[in-house]
């Protein structure tokens, strides 16, 4: 097994290029867990951990967000660049795992697992983020909602990798709540929902609802959602939000929870995301005021 | 005699956590020594079959090889504490997923593991019988077809599949159902709990030139350990060295054997030392479980609450090996009365095999799936009759004096003491919480409990060193619950010394004492008696030199704090320990020694009160009480249970290390937690679903409430105790799970019978046709 | 790269530089144990979920189950050997001791060392801050009670934890 540690981008994709077997490795938690378990054998590692590129998290002038791919949970969790809608993702961050795995895991390690019981997943779709990519062909950029594709399974050709995400800043006061239920602390989410919710006059301007956990990859309805814009927010609107992102759902079975108590909880935690979203939109309104 | 306790009712910081907080503290996996080899287990990938063929060649070929061995390679005997199933590595047949079935030693891990991969068995698979109603069924598959040959240790019926079976009757049940005003009846569930000890099972088994073997392993006896290897290896015990080092949590899961025999045995065909660490995963697919269990149970009462019946059907569900299991039942079947006046009991117990990993010994050891029933049945008793769940257990609470089912005589009892130390402090401080927070209900749950201290021999030695100071030597295994500190503070306080002047010798089978197992709440009580008993010998030495060296009657002297003994009526006229040992040592009688044996001798069962048949054991030990509260929050929407505050009272008799004691509640009642809420060992047609950490889940530290709150009474001293003291290491798990399904019961109305009460479980109590 | 597929690193361990051999697809954990002979670091499930492998690396708590040591070269590492300094324990290890927060001990190197990187963070933490610090860290022996109470009382030493 090589162990290669390039310093640019272009020598990442290089790297990989030269050896499809190889595997980035990132913060490690999931790629060595993986290693320990001899589920994986990668022909060789190329560590991204001296690209500086990479290590970005920062605000550009327009006030979009960009976390670059080697970001720590930990930081991301930390970070007070953010505004508006983009906190989800931040809220997400403090979410994962324990503190020491916080520490090591990284956003472009967590993406690319595509697990959809993971917490940055979901909370980027609502975040509505999009990935830079580059790769043999050049660099270019997905859609958080194209980016996953199934369990365990995101767009990325042969030779790609994630660079960084960025998340827009087209909804600057508006509040979130990343509510994830889980059945022990630090578990994988049974089901999660990250909510996104912007009020002016006591009227929804934009509604942003994931829900990981429940299916091969986040499930949002952005018709549901933009069903509920123009009106302030009402129990009969989150109900039927709730309801169409549960028609949308596909959970399992497994170790954590029944595919019908994961759909019985969906409209539940999207309505008491949705609601703690809005009331953390009235902080914000209060704090800017 | 000075009032002033020089080593018992201390809280002295246990000796060995030092080296643990330095991180200098050497478990077994932590040792290596030079031309170490590793071994590797191959494991049976199927639940049941026929082993056609196995060949190993390719696996002798891989590069760093040193050993290969098979069942073929090893004698061809069976093993098993009750009933002789087993072996060390598969024969023939494979019976669970996970089982043993060959073993590599190589110079390194991936070497051993590669090449384990690489034995090739072929096996003719066949149908398997995986759950207890497979099991149980009419023509189910039989996992051990051949039982009938096989040596027991006991006689009791069995038939199919059930390989045990055992009852105990009093009284006349069935004349006394018509005597019930209220009669409530269910079926109770308990799942697979792993024992999840921290540090996974490790050995290193170093042959020697002279032909013996030494074994440093992760277990809970060194002598059981030794027994075990020289049976299922056909060695004499001179040629086996047990070493105990630092044991990362045992919790009855390292109390029989799990890898060592392999591990001595690939030593001996490699001629070289092996380590053999699990991992965790190897850990919960490979060795045991605690017993899931269903349990049928029927109560009747009298409209005050007088307990008049009660009927139970205990089924454990044993696995592919019997293990334990015989014990296991017969402990549930005795605790199925709870510590209660209930003059007609009928209860019955199977353990039934399954192609599944086997279950075995486990804290609690069959006691909190009984008690998971029974208590929860009172409650439901309670409820029906409108009398408080305290009162009612009160009504009913066995007294000093009272016996245990069965018949054995219960003389020491703080039982109602204990019960009205939980209430009364859930009266005084439930308020203070945190209100619940909105859509969440609040219920407050009791339970009483109660347990065995005791069992088996034991035995200690102890020496009066040239400068008064002493030596003290078990066979006893720390596994974390402080025996190397409580022990050397009997004997400290038997000789008024502090326990610094006590030195203790670490386990080792050449030299140490025998002790049967650290396992059954029984080190405190079983071998404390031995220390003390031993020290008084020394004691007794020391007074007759005394007496000598002063010139008196050995009753004119009293022992003196600080290894000094005087004259009663003039204590500045005394003579020192170390002035004794001077003057013995090599002249007037020689070292001064005590020594003691004991074996648990206290009153058997009544043949005459009550009929019992089937039972693994015929004496156990002295009987242990304690209540349990608990107050929780339920969240309606989701299920999702919150434990707000627990207290755990305990009629400890004496404590002798009180923080430790403390310790050792606080940690059973967070288990108990696990068992109640969210652990449970999950299997798909045999196969283990769950087997690592990311996917059995166990309590953290935000899972639990930081409110656990140990009530240690010492007013009902146990008099044949040492210092008064019973043991408490188990006894704070047993009562958490009813504790709880009756606090959840009284928040919400639902009554749940199976564990882990999950919140999916919950809610689908809480709305029942939600879930479809 | 030998034989074996090691290569010759060099790792800084509690102030010092340690030379080690230590192959691509091996853990810190491994190297620490295994090559440098620190074996207060344990293994408790090699997934990263119990906390037994924790160690600082430039101050910050971390899997050491989960790094790979080629991956460490050039970093700070502090494992539970290098707290203390010979047989004098840090605030932090003697509170584990003063309050009967250790029973089988082998959790308690990764508890020190939560603890001591919580203290260096904030020097004085209540309950929930030190229950959230040790929420990554896995007891089955203690029921956690006894080490939340030794975090608050290491911090009220108010020495370097």
């Amino acid at each position: 097994m090589q162990f290669v540690e390039p310093e640019t981008v272009e020598e990442v994709v290089a790297a990989l290029a030269a050896d499809p077997t190889s595997r980035c490795l990132a913060g490690g938690a999931t790629l060595v867990a993986m290693m320990n378990a001899d589920l994986v054998e990668p022909g060789g590692l190329v560590s991204l951990r001296r690209v500086p590129q990479l290590a970005t998290l920062t605000v550009e002038v327009d006030g979009t967000a960009v976390i670059g791919a080697m970001a720590r949970h930990a930081a991301v969790a930390r970070f007070d660049g953010f505004r508006g809608a983009q906190r989800i993702v931040r809220a997400a961050a403090a979410r994962i795992g324990h503190p020491a795995v916080r520490n090591m895991g990284t956003i472009g390690g967590s993406i690319c697992h595509a697990d959809p019981s993971a917490d940055y997943p979901t909370a980027i779709t609502a975040a509505a983020a999009t990935i830079d990519i580059a790769g043999p062909s050049g660099s270019r950029q997905l859609a958080a909602a194209d980016f996953f594709v199934d369990w365990f399974e995101t767009a990325l050709e042969p030779g790609e990798l994630v660079t960084a995400v960025r998340l827009p800043a087209d909804l600057p006061l508006a509040g979130v709540h990343y509510e994830k239920f889980t059945r022990a602390d630090g578990d994988f989410a049974t089901v999660s929902v990250a909510a996104v919710v912007s009020i002016t006059d006591g009227l929804c301007e934009a509604v942003r609802v994931a829900v990981g956990g429940a299916a091969e990859r986040p499930v949002r309805d952005p018709e549901a959602e933009a069903a509920l814009v123009g009106a302030p927010l009402s129990p009969a609107g989150l109900a039927a939000l709730g309801e169409a992102l549960q028609g949308r759902c596909n959970p399992i079975d497994d170790v954590r929870a029944s595919a019908a108590y994961r759909l019985a909880l969906v409209p539940r935690l999207v309505a008491r995301a949705v609601t703690a979203a809005a009331r953390d939109a009235e902080q914000q309104e209060g704090q800017n005021s | 005699m000075s009032a002033a306790p020089t080593a018992v009712g201390l809280s002295t910081p246990r000796r060995d956590s030092a080296e643990k907080a330095a991180g200098a503290a050497r478990f077994a996996d932590d040792f290596a020594v030079p031309g170490m080899l590793h071994g590797a287990i191959l494991q049976s990938p199927i639940p049941h079959g026929r082993i056609l063929g196995c060949r190993t060649e390719a696996a002798l070929r891989h590069p760093g090889v040193r050993a290969v061995i098979t069942a073929l390679d090893l004698p061809d005997r069976r093993v098993g504490s009750f009933v002789k199933d087993e072996r060390t590595l598969a024969r023939e047949m494979v019976r669970y997923v996970g089982e043993p079935v060959a073993a590599v030693a190589a110079d390194t891990p991936e070497a051993a593991r590669a090449a384990a991969r690489l034995i090739e068995v072929d096996y003719e698979e066949l149908p398997a019988a995986c759950t207890l109603d497979q099991a149980l069924a009419e023509d189910g598959p039989l996992v051990h077809p051949e039982m009938a040959g096989y040596v027991r240790n006991g006689a009791s019926p069995w038939q199919g599949n059930v390989f045990w079976t055992a009852e105990i009757r009093e009284g006349d049940t069935d004349a006394a159902w018509a005597d019930c005003d209220v009669i409530v009846e269910g079926v109770y569930e308990t799942p697979a709990q792993y024992h999840a000890y921290m540090e996974p099972c490790s050995v290193l088994a170093e042959p020697d030139l002279a032909g013996r073997v030494t074994v440093r392993s992760s277990a809970q006896s060194i002598f059981y350990l030794q027994g075990r290897i020289c049976e299922e290896l056909d060695l004499p015990m001179s040629r086996v060295r047990c070493l105990a080092p630092k044991i990362g949590g045992g919790f009855g899961g390292k109390n029989g054997v799990n890898v060592q025999p392999i591990a001595v045995a690939l030593a001996l065909a490699a001629g070289r030392p092996v380590k053999i660490t699990l991992s965790r995963t190897e850990d919960m697919e490979m060795l045991r479980s605690r017993h899931p269990a269903r349990i049928r149970m029927r109560t009747g009462a009298k409209k005050d609450g007088t307990l008049v019946a009660r009927e139970a059907e205990l089924l454990f569900d044993a696995g592919a090996y019997g293990d334990e299991s015989p014990a296991v039942m017969s402990f549930g079947l005795l605790c199925s009365r709870g510590p209660y006046r209930c003059p007609n009991v009928a209860v019955t117990g199977k353990a039934v095999y399954t192609n599944k990993l086997k279950a075995g010994s486990f804290r609690g050891f069959g006691n909190p799936q009984a008690t998971f029933a029974s208590e929860s049945q009172l409650d439901e008793l309670a409820g029906e009759l409108g009398i408080d769940p305290i009162e009612l257990r009160r009504r009913n609470a066995l007294q000093p004096g009272d016996t245990w089912l069965g018949g054995q005589q219960v003389d020491a009892c703080a039982f109602t003491a204990c019960l009205e130390a939980v209430s009364e402090r859930v009266a005084a401080e439930a308020a203070d919480l945190p209100p619940p927070r909105p859509g969440w209900r609040r219920g407050t749950g009791f339970a009483g409990l109660s347990h065995i201290s005791g069992l088996m021999g034991t035995s200690a030695t102890v020496y009066l060193r040239g400068d008064g100071t002493v030596a003290l030597s078990t066979g006893v295994v720390d596994i974390g619950q402080g025996s190397d500190t409580v022990l050397p503070q009997i004997c400290a306080e038997t000789l008024k010394l502090s326990v610094d002047a006590v030195a203790y010798a670490p386990q080792d089978t050449d030299s140490s004492p025998y002790n049967w197992k650290t396992a059954a709440s029984r080190i405190t009580y079983t071998a404390g008696r031995s220390v003390a008993a031993a020290t008084v010998e020394v004691r007794e030495k020391i007074m007759r030199h005394a007496a000598e060296a002063l010139e008196c009657a050995v009753e004119d002297l009293e022992l003196l704090p600080g290894g000094q003994v005087g004259l009663k009526d003039a204590p500045a006229r005394s003579v020192s320990f170390k002035q004794i040992a001077a003057r013995a040592f090599n002249a007037a009688g020689g070292p001064l020694v005590g020594q003691n044996a004991y074996a648990f001798d206290g009153p058997r069962f009544d043949p005459k009160r009550a009929i019992m048949n089937g039972f693994a054991f015929d004496n156990l030990g002295i009987y242990v009480f304690g209540a349990t509260a608990v107050v929780a929050d339920v969240d309606e929407l989701t299920g999702k249970i919150e434990v707000r505050k627990v207290w755990s009272a305990h009629d400890i008799g004496r404590a002798i290390n009180p923080l430790s004691a403390e310790g050792q509640v606080q940690g059973a009642v967070v288990q108990g937690l696990g068992y109640a809420l969210l652990e449970e060992l999950v299997w798909d047609e045999g196969r283990l679903t769950n087997p690592s950490f990311m996917d059995y889940k166990i309590c953290d530290s935000l899972d639990t409430p930081t409110a656990i709150v140990p009530i240690l009474i010492e007013e009902a001293p146990e008099e044949t105790g040492p210092f008064g003291a019973k043991g408490v290491g188990e006894a704070g798990i047993v009562g958490v799970a009813p504790a709880l399904a009756n606090a959840i019961a009284a928040a919400t109305g639902v009554r749940l019978r199976r564990l882990p009460m999950t919140p999916e479980r919950v809610l689908a109590g809480l709305e029942p046709d939600l879930l479809g | 790269m030998s034989e074996t597929g090691r290569m010759a690193i060099e790792l800084q361990v509690n102030g010092s530089r340690q030379p080690a051999l230590a192959a691509p697809h091996e853990t810190l954990l491994t190297v620490l144990r295994e090559r440098l002979g620190l074996t207060g670091t344990k293994r408790g499930c090699n997934q990263g979920v119990c906390g037994a492998c924790t160690v600082l690396i430039d101050g910050e708590p971390m899997r050491a189950c989960l790094s790979l040591a080629l991956a460490c070269t050039g970093r700070a590492i502090e494992t539970v050997e290098g707290l203390g300094d010979g047989l004098r324990l840090s605030p932090v290890q003697q509170a584990l001791v003063d309050k009967g927060a250790t029973q089988c001990g082998f959790c308690t190197p990764g508890m020190a060392i939560a603890l001591t990187a919580l203290l260096r963070r904030d020097p004085a933490p209540d309950a929930e801050d030190v229950r959230e610090a040790i929420s990554g860290h896995l007891c089955r022996c203690s029921g956690y009670v006894k080490i939340i109470e030794a975090g608050l009382a290491a911090s009220r030493r108010n020495e370097a934890p």
